[in-house]
């Protein structure tokens, strides 16, 4: 900012290691973008790591790829924000490994950073009251050449292009769209499914019944179990598997069992109904 | 009767199917969210297009699970083959086993008048597959140092 302050002041009180990154980037946005996109990376690791500590504490260690998925996947980061993050981590690699980083690249993910450090301060102080003011761009040093400008400008399209397409990959890979109300849709399906396991329980399936399935996965999570990548030994596979067979089956027998003694009060009303109706009572 | 369905035919099909094991198995995890859509695109081929498509769709809202079963029953033995185990492999994706999921996939099967060899054999295919997804790498390079850091 031509003034000499900065986007990121409200930052120094909740965190001063990352208000001090936020400010080098901000300072090294036009001069050096790849020396901006070092800073802003290592101020998300920092913001990661944090999180981490607070939520998931036995995953500071991990890498920052893996660290901001199981932030995610645990609800602690939401998904605008984990975007915003892995652009950061994206184009921070990228950096690092020799690729140039252009400088409206580099004033991209400083925006993204701003946004990212209102959230982060709210999410960190509990009851913190902080409204950052408006992201305002560092001015471009003066005597920025036509060419120059329109360079930039040809980047920004790019920029806007790869962000669309970022947007539609995702949006593609998705099982419920993000403006779906997922909890609406969920409910219909779990009581359209409960509605389906009534007629299941009550005709049966023809080939493989859900005994045999649950048999099937039992085994299948007991060699998932069992995978280098979880690692619990062949007895604890075993013995997670069996639990959650046993489990399963308890259920399975309470819908027949609660179906049969449905069934088996239709029949004695019936009974009734026909006695009353030999009475004449009907 | 058979025939293969549509690739716009075939989205519908296979986000209402993965919806339901989804939902089936307690909720919606990130890794569900995500391998959905992947398994839709590389292993039944359906394009980025028609997988938004599909759930922009208005039929697809219309759509029951009954009538998600009907058209299963319609599809040819491998199609089925593929979704069973699509759908088997987002019921492995959080390694539970939930009794409504079991439900469904017998359900599945059974509209698919699948035999128990064949599920099995998906079933394998959606463990090794859940197993190498919770196993892949993440495609990073190694952390930045703290150290030094700076331009």
């Amino acid at each position: 900012m031509s003034d000499g302050s900065s986007n990121f002041g409200f930052l120094d009180r909740c965190d001063p290691r990352v208000a001090h990154l936020a400010r080098q980037a901000e300072h090294y946005v036009h001069s050096d973008p790849d020396s901006c996109l070092f800073k802003l990376r290592l101020m998300i690791e920092l913001m990661a790591k944090r999180l981490a500590s607070m939520a998931l504490p036995n995953l500071v260690a991990a890498d920052l790829s893996s660290m901001l998925g199981a932030l995610e996947r645990d609800g602690a980061l939401p998904r605008p924000q984990a975007d915003g993050m892995h652009a950061i981590r994206r184009d921070g690699n990228a950096a690092v490994h020799g690729n140039p980083t252009p400088s409206p690249t580099a004033m991209r993910r400083l925006r993204d950073a701003h946004r990212l450090s209102g959230w982060y301060v709210r999410n960190v102080v509990r009851g913190a009251k902080v409204q950052p003011r408006d992201f305002v761009p560092p001015s471009a040093p003066a005597g920025t050449s036509s060419e120059e400008t329109e360079v930039h400008d040809r980047i920004e399209e790019l920029e806007d292009r790869i962000e669309l397409q970022r947007r539609r990959t995702r949006e593609s890979l998705l099982l419920f769209r993000d403006d779906e109300h997922p909890e609406g849709v969920q409910k219909r399906y779990r009581i359209e499914l409960k509605a389906l396991e009534m007629v299941a329980v009550a005709a049966g399936e023809p080939l493989v019944d859900a005994d045999f399935v649950a048999l099937v996965m039992a085994m299948d999570l007991e060699a998932i179990y069992e995978h280098p990548s979880f690692g619990l030994d062949t007895r604890d596979a075993r013995r997670r598997a069996e639990k959650q067979l046993a489990d399963v089956k308890d259920v399975l027998d309470s819908c027949e069992h609660d179906y049969l003694k449905e069934r088996a009060e239709l029949v004695k009303e019936m009974q009734l109904l026909k006695r009353r109706q030999l009475r004449g009572e009907v | 009767m058979s025939s293969a369905p549509s690739e716009n035919e075939l989205a519908t099909l296979w986000f209402l199917t993965a919806r339901a094991m989804s939902v089936a198995g307690g909720g919606l995890s990130a890794s569900r969210q995500g391998a959905g859509g992947l398994y839709a695109q590389a292993m039944l081929g359906i394009s980025e297009e028609a997988c938004i498509q599909a759930k922009s769709d208005e039929s697809m809202a219309s759509l029951t699970l009954l009538d998600c079963l009907a058209r299963l029953g319609h599809v040819p033995k491998d199609v089925g083959e593929r979704i069973m185990t699509g759908v088997m492999m987002i019921a492995y994706s959080d390694q539970t086993m939930q009794p409504l999921e079991v439900r469904w996939a017998s359900m599945i099967a059974s509209a698919m008048s699948m035999d128990v060899d064949d599920f099995q054999r998906c079933c394998v295919n959606a463990r090794v597959m859940s197993s190498m997804m919770a196993q892949a790498p993440d495609a990073e390079v190694p952390d930045v140092p703290e150290a030094g850091a700076g331009a």
